[in-house]
C-alpha cells in the first residue's frame, strides 16, 4: 500500500488504518477467540417481573450429555465476594447500596434477571441445558412504573432499602429562584417524559475467562470501554489481587456506553471459568441483550418556567423522577450531571433542581451516549413551548436567550463558565443555510394541499472536556496517561488505555503523533486493549478527542525532545541543531546526515553508551486537559407529517456545530452522523417497552425497530472552529453531541409540523400510532 | 450427524453438521471463517449475510445442511489476491465503517446487488440495503461508499 502523502495529517480525513482488517473480515472480536478447551455459558432468566424463586432443580441440565456444570445463584455466590457494582465504586457512589448477587438467590427482579448459568461444550447444549432446569417461583405484585414505586405501600425490590427509592436528590436552588418566578409575566407548568430506549450496539457484551489454575491467574477477553474498569471489576468479585488478573480486548462491536467495565454475566462467566480450570466463553445473543443487558433514559420532569412576555427564559424549577430498572447503577448517579447542565448556553438566572431515583422491575439503567442528555430535551422543549405561545420563532428565542460571548465569559448559574461557547454562531450559521423564510413559504404552500412540513431547531453544549475551573490545579476531566516509545524498527508506539469501540483511535492517535513526532503516519503504532501493558484509562463521555488527542500530541514532543537528545551524542550535534521529518533525524540544513529514526533506536538499544546518556526512548506522559472548552453546535430539521398514517418523514437534517480543530473531519462526521441516526431512532422508532406487568415487549428486532438506510436523511454538516482557548490541544469531544441533540430537533419540526392543530409535544417518543392520537386529542382533530 | 460438501471461497469442504447448526456456525465454528458476524440470530440485523450460489442469504436463517452441494463466498473470500475488491475499496475510501460488526453483511449485500444492478441510483441502494442495520455510522458514508463502487465498476 503507498504511503499517505500530507503535509499535515491532523485536520486531514486520512483513511483509517483500521479498515483493512474490518474490511476482509480479519477484525478479531470477542465471538472470534477460541481457547484450547473452551466451554460455553448460557443463562437460564426469569420470565416473571418480580418473584421469590422458591426453588431451583438443575439436577436434569447436569444430567445432559456435553453439559460440563451448573452453577444456581447461591452456589454462584459462595464462589465470589460480595461487592458493589465496580463502576459505582469507581464514581465514589455514596448512597444506600442495594445487596444483590451476580444470579438471583432468593427474588428476581426484572424479565430477563439471570438465575442460573448452564457451561458445556457448545452453546447449543448449553442452552438445551437452560431448558431443562426448574425453577419455582412466587410473584409478588410488579413495580412495573415509577409512579408505583414511589409509592411507599409498593413492595421493595431490595430488602435492605425498605423501599423503592435509590436516590434522593435533595432541592438545591441556584440564583433567585422565588424572586423569579414572583416577578415573571407567566409562569408555565407542564410534564415532560423522557422514554426507556436502548444502545443496541450490533455486536452485544461477551467475554471468553480464561483461569490458570498453575498461576492462579485470570485473564478475561473483554468487550469492553476499558480493559481496566473490566480488570477491576473482576478482581473485586472474585476477591483476587489484581496483579492476577488480566483483561484483554481487540476488536469491539460497538457499545455507547453499555459495556463499560463486566457486567453481571460477565463476573459469573469469570468465575465459573475460575471454579473448572477452564476457558469459558459467553456472548449474549439479541433478545439477551434487549431483555437484560440494560436500557436507558426512562425520565420524568415535572417542569416549571418563569417566562418574560418578550421570550426571556428567567427561571426554571424541575423535578426529575429516573427509573433506574431493577439494579441501580447510573441512573442513580446522571441527576448530578442534569442538574450542572440544564441552563445550557443560555442566560437562564435561576434554577431549581431535585430528583428521585427509583427502582422498577425492569432491566437496569445504563450509561447511554449522552447519559444526561433529557437535560438538553427539556430545555429544548421549554423554548419551543414558550416560542409557540408567544408566536416567536425557533432560532429568534435562542438568539434571544444564548448566553452573549463576553470577556470574561458568562457562566452557567449553576456554576462553570462559558467559555468559548459559540451558540450564537451556530444559531447564526443555521440561518444561513437554512432559508427558514422560504421554507415559511413552502410550509404555507403545502398546507393549502393538506400536507404538513415543519421545522425545528436546537442547541447544545457539551463539557467535551469542558472548561478549566479558574485556580484549579487540573483540568476538568481528571489526567490522561499515555506512554510512547520509538522501537528498533522505528515504529513509534502509542499505549493508550483507551479502548476504541469505533471511535478511530488507531487512526486520529497516529495522526497527531506523526505530525508531532515527525514520522510518516504508517510508522505509528496504537497499542490498546492489555492491562497488562496500557495505562488506566477508559474511552466513553467523549474524553477521547481532548484528553487522549492532547496527551498523544505532548506525549510526541516529549519523546522526539528525549530522541534528539539522544541522537545529539550519536550525530555530534547540539540537539537544538537536529530535525526529525518523515521518520529521518538530520542536522538542520544538512540533509546528508540524516539517519533513519529506527537506526538511532537500534543504537540506542546497542548499550555501547557512557552511563550519562539517557538511551531509554520511552516516555510516560500525562495531560490534564489543557484549558479545555464546550463542545456544542445546532441541529435543524424539516420534516414532514402524514396525518393519515402518522408517519413522519425527515426531509433534510442540518448540522453547525463546533468541536473545535478537527483531527479527522470525516471520523467527526460520521461521529455526529451516527448520533443524530441514533437521536432519530428514538424519536421515530424506537421503544423499550414493558406493559404492566413488566413483561417485556421488545425482545428482538421485529419489535425493538432500530432505524435504516432508508429512514436516515443524508445529513449536512458545518463545522465551526470559532474560539482556540489552547496553545497546542483544541480538539473537542464529539462522540455524544450528535445523540444528545437530535431527539429536541426533531421533535421540535414535528410539533411545527402540527401546529395547524394545537398539537403540543411534551414527550419525546413519537411513533406513526402516538402521532395520530396526538391529533386526534388536538383542539383541530375533530 | 449428515456429513455436507460444499465450496466456500473456492475451497471443497466436506463437515459433518448436526441438522439443527446454522451455516452461520458452520461457518465461524468448524471453517474458522469468523469474518461472518452474527448480529441478531433472527434474521434482520443482516450482519452474516453471505453470498449463496450468487445470492445474499443470511446465514443465521440457513441450516448448514440446506447449504449442501452450494457455492458460498465469505467476505474473507471478497478480496482478489493483490488487494481489495471495488466495494471494499470504494468503502475504505469513503470511510464508511466506524466498528466494523456490520461490516461483512454491507459488503456482501452491497457487492451481490451491484452484480446485478449495476447502475443503481442512490435510492435504490438505500432500500437494497435497508435490511441491514448499522449502528454507528448513520449509513450516508455507507451509501457514499456503494455509490463510489458503482461509479467505479461502470467505469472500468
Amino acid at each position: 500500500m503507498a504511503g499517505i502523502v500530507a503535509e499535515r495529517y491532523t485536520g486531514a480525513s486520512i483513511k483509517r488504518s483500521e479498515d483493512q482488517r474490518i474490511l476482509t473480515g480479519a477484525g478479531r472480536y470477542v465471538d472470534d477467540i477460541k481457547l484450547p478447551g473452551m466451554l460455553h455459558a448460557a443463562f437460564v432468566r426469569s420470565p416473571l417481573a418480580h418473584a421469590q424463586v422458591l426453588s431451583v432443580d438443575v439436577s436434569a441440565a447436569r444430567a445432559l450429555p456435553g453439559v460440563v456444570a451448573v452453577f444456581t445463584g447461591a452456589e454462584l455466590e459462595a464462589m465470589t465476594v460480595p461487592g458493589p457494582d465496580a463502576l459505582m465504586a469507581l464514581m465514589g457512589w455514596a448512597g444506600p447500596t442495594p445487596q444483590f448477587t451476580l444470579l438471583a438467590t432468593d427474588k428476581v427482579r426484572f424479565v430477563g434477571d439471570p438465575v442460573v448459568i448452564v457451561i458445556a461444550d457448545s452453546r447449543y447444549v448449553a442452552e438445551d441445558g437452560c431448558e431443562l432446569v426448574e425453577v419455582e417461583y412466587d410473584d409478588l405484585p410488579p413495580v412495573a412504573n415509577a409512579a408505583f414505586a414511589l409509592d411507599p405501600s409498593s413492595p421493595p425490590l431490595f430488602a435492605n432499602l425498605g423501599d423503592n427509592i435509590a436516590r434522593l436528590h435533595s432541592r438545591k436552588e441556584y440564583g433567585d429562584v422565588s424572586g423569579a418566578f414572583a416577578s415573571a409575566e407567566r409562569v408555565m407548568d407542564f410534564h415532560i417524559d423522557v422514554h426507556r430506549h436502548q444502545n443496541v450496539p450490533m455486536e452485544g457484551r461477551g467475554c471468553v475467562a480464561s483461569y490458570d489454575a498453575d498461576l492462579g491467574a485470570l485473564t478475561i477477553h473483554a468487550a469492553t470501554q476499558s480493559v481496566h474498569v473490566s480488570k477491576i471489576a473482576v478482581a473485586m468479585r472474585l476477591g483476587m489481587e489484581q496483579g492476577k488478573v488480566r483483561a484483554l480486548a481487540g476488536d469491539i462491536g460497538g457499545s455507547f456506553g453499555l459495556k463499560i467495565g463486566a457486567s453481571r454475566e460477565e463476573l459469573a462467566v469469570a468465575a465459573a471459568s475460575r471454579e473448572l480450570g477452564r476457558p469459558v466463553k459467553w456472548v449474549e445473543d439479541r433478545t439477551e441483550n434487549l431483555t437484560a443487558s440494560g436500557q436507558a433514559r426512562e425520565e420524568s420532569f415535572a417542569v416549571r418556567a418563569a417566562v418574560s412576555n418578550d421570550g426571556d427564559l428567567l427561571g426554571l424549577d424541575v423535578k426529575a423522577v429516573v427509573d433506574t430498572g431493577a439494579y441501580p447503577g447510573m441512573g442513580a448517579m446522571v441527576p448530578d450531571i442534569m442538574e450542572a447542565m440544564l441552563p445550557g448556553p443560555y442566560k437562564l438566572a435561576a434554577l431549581g433542581f431535585e430528583s428521585t431515583a427509583v427502582t422498577t422491575n425492569k432491566a437496569s439503567y445504563v450509561a447511554y451516549r449522552g447519559p444526561w442528555a433529557s437535560e438538553t430535551f427539556v430545555r429544548e422543549r421549554v423554548l419551543d413551548l414558550i416560542a409557540r405561545d408567544l408566536g416567536l420563532d425557533p432560532l429568534e428565542i435562542r438568539l434571544r436567550n444564548a448566553a452573549p460571548r463576553t470577556d470574561p465569559p458568562a457562566s452557567m448559574v449553576t456554576g462553570r463558565p462559558l467559555v468559548g461557547v459559540t451558540t450564537r454562531e451556530s444559531l447564526e450559521r443555521i440561518a444561513q443555510l437554512v432559508d427558514i423564510p422560504a421554507f415559511r413559504r413552502r410550509q404555507a404552500e403545502a398546507r393549502a394541499q393538506g400536507r404538513y412540513l415543519g421545522i425545528g431547531v436546537a442547541t447544545f453544549i457539551e463539557a467535551a472536556p469542558g472548561p478549566r475551573e479558574p485556580g484549579g490545579p487540573s483540568g476538568p476531566m481528571g489526567l490522561e496517561s499515555m506512554r510512547l516509545r520509538l522501537e528498533e524498527d522505528g515504529i513509534v508506539a502509542l499505549f493508550t488505555g483507551q479502548m476504541p469501540h469505533g471511535q478511530s483511535h488507531q487512526t486520529t492517535l497516529a495522526q497527531i503523533a506523526a505530525d508531532e513526532f515527525g514520522v510518516p503516519f504508517e510508522q505509528v503504532r496504537v497499542v490498546v486493549g492489555d492491562t497488562d501493558i496500557v495505562p488506566f484509562g477508559l474511552t466513553g463521555g467523549s474524553r477521547s478527542a481532548t484528553m487522549t488527542g492532547g496527551v498523544a500530541l505532548h506525549g510526541a514532543r516529549q519523546l522526539k525532545a528525549k530522541v534528539l537528545d539522544f541522537a545529539s551524542h550519536l550525530m555530534e550535534a547540539s540537539a537544538q541543531d537536529l530535525v526529525i521529518a518523515d521518520g529521518y533525524i538530520s542536522v538542520r540544513g544538512d540533509p546528508a546526515s540524516a539517519i533513519a529514526v529506527g537506526e538511532v533506536a537500534r543504537q540506542a538499544a546497542s548499550g555501547d553508551f557512557d552511563a550519562d546518556v539517557d538511551a531509554h526512548l520511552e516516555v510516560e506522559a500525562a495531560f490534564d486537559g489543557g484549558e479545555g472548552g464546550w463542545s456544542g453546535g445546532t441541529h435543524c430539521a424539516t420534516v414532514e407529517v402524514d396525518v393519515e398514517t402518522g408517519i413522519v418523514t425527515v426531509e433534510r437534517y442540518v448540522v453547525a456545530e463546533d468541536c473545535g480543530a478537527l483531527i479527522n473531519p470525516a471520523i467527526v462526521e460520521g461521529q455526529i452522523r451516527g448520533g443524530v441516526a441514533q437521536g432519530i431512532g428514538a424519536v421515530l422508532l424506537e421503544r423499550s417497552a414493558y406493559d404492566e406487568y413488566g413483561n417485556c415487549q421488545s425482545a428482538t428486532f421485529m419489535d425493538y425497530l432500530v432505524p435504516t438506510a432508508c429512514e436516515i436523511p443524508r445529513i449536512e454538516i458545518e463545522h465551526l472552529e470559532t474560539v482556540p482557548l489552547d496553545a497546542d490541544v483544541n480538539f473537542r469531544g464529539v462522540g455524544e453531541g450528535g445523540m444528545i441533540v437530535a431527539p429536541p430537533t426533531l421533535v421540535s419540526a414535528i410539533e411545527d409540523a402540527l401546529s395547524p392543530f394545537g398539537v403540543r409535544i411534551y414527550e419525546q417518543h413519537l411513533p406513526p400510532a402516538r402521532i395520530l392520537e396526538l391529533i386526534a386529542a388536538s383542539d383541530s382533530g375533530q | 450427524m449428515p456429513d455436507i460438501t460444499l465450496k466456500v471461497n473456492d475451497a471443497t469442504h466436506t463437515i459433518s453438521a448436526e441438522a439443527r447448526k446454522t451455516l452461520a456456525d458452520l461457518l465461524r465454528d468448524d471453517l474458522d471463517l469468523t469474518g461472518t458476524h452474527l448480529g441478531c440470530e433472527h434474521g434482520v440485523c443482516g450482519a452474516c449475510t453471505v453470498i449463496v450460489d450468487g445470492r445474499a442469504v443470511r446465514s443465521c436463517l440457513m441450516l448448514a445442511v440446506q447449504a449442501a452441494g452450494t457455492e458460498v463466498t465469505t467476505v474473507e473470500g471478497l478480496a482478489p489476491d493483490d488487494g481489495l475488491s471495488t466495494v471494499q475499496q470504494a468503502m475504505w475510501d469513503s470511510h464508511s465503517f466506524q466498528c466494523g460488526f456490520c461490516t461483512p453483511g454491507f459488503l456482501m449485500q452491497a457487492s451481490a446487488f451491484l452484480n446485478n444492478h449495476p447502475d443503481a441510483d442512490e435510492r435504490q441502494i438505500r432500500e437494497a440495503l435497508s435490511g441491514n442495520i448499522c449502528r454507528c455510522t448513520g449509513y450516508q458514508s455507507i451509501i457514499e461508499g456503494v455509490l463510489l463502487a458503482a461509479e467505479r465498476n461502470r467505469q472500468r
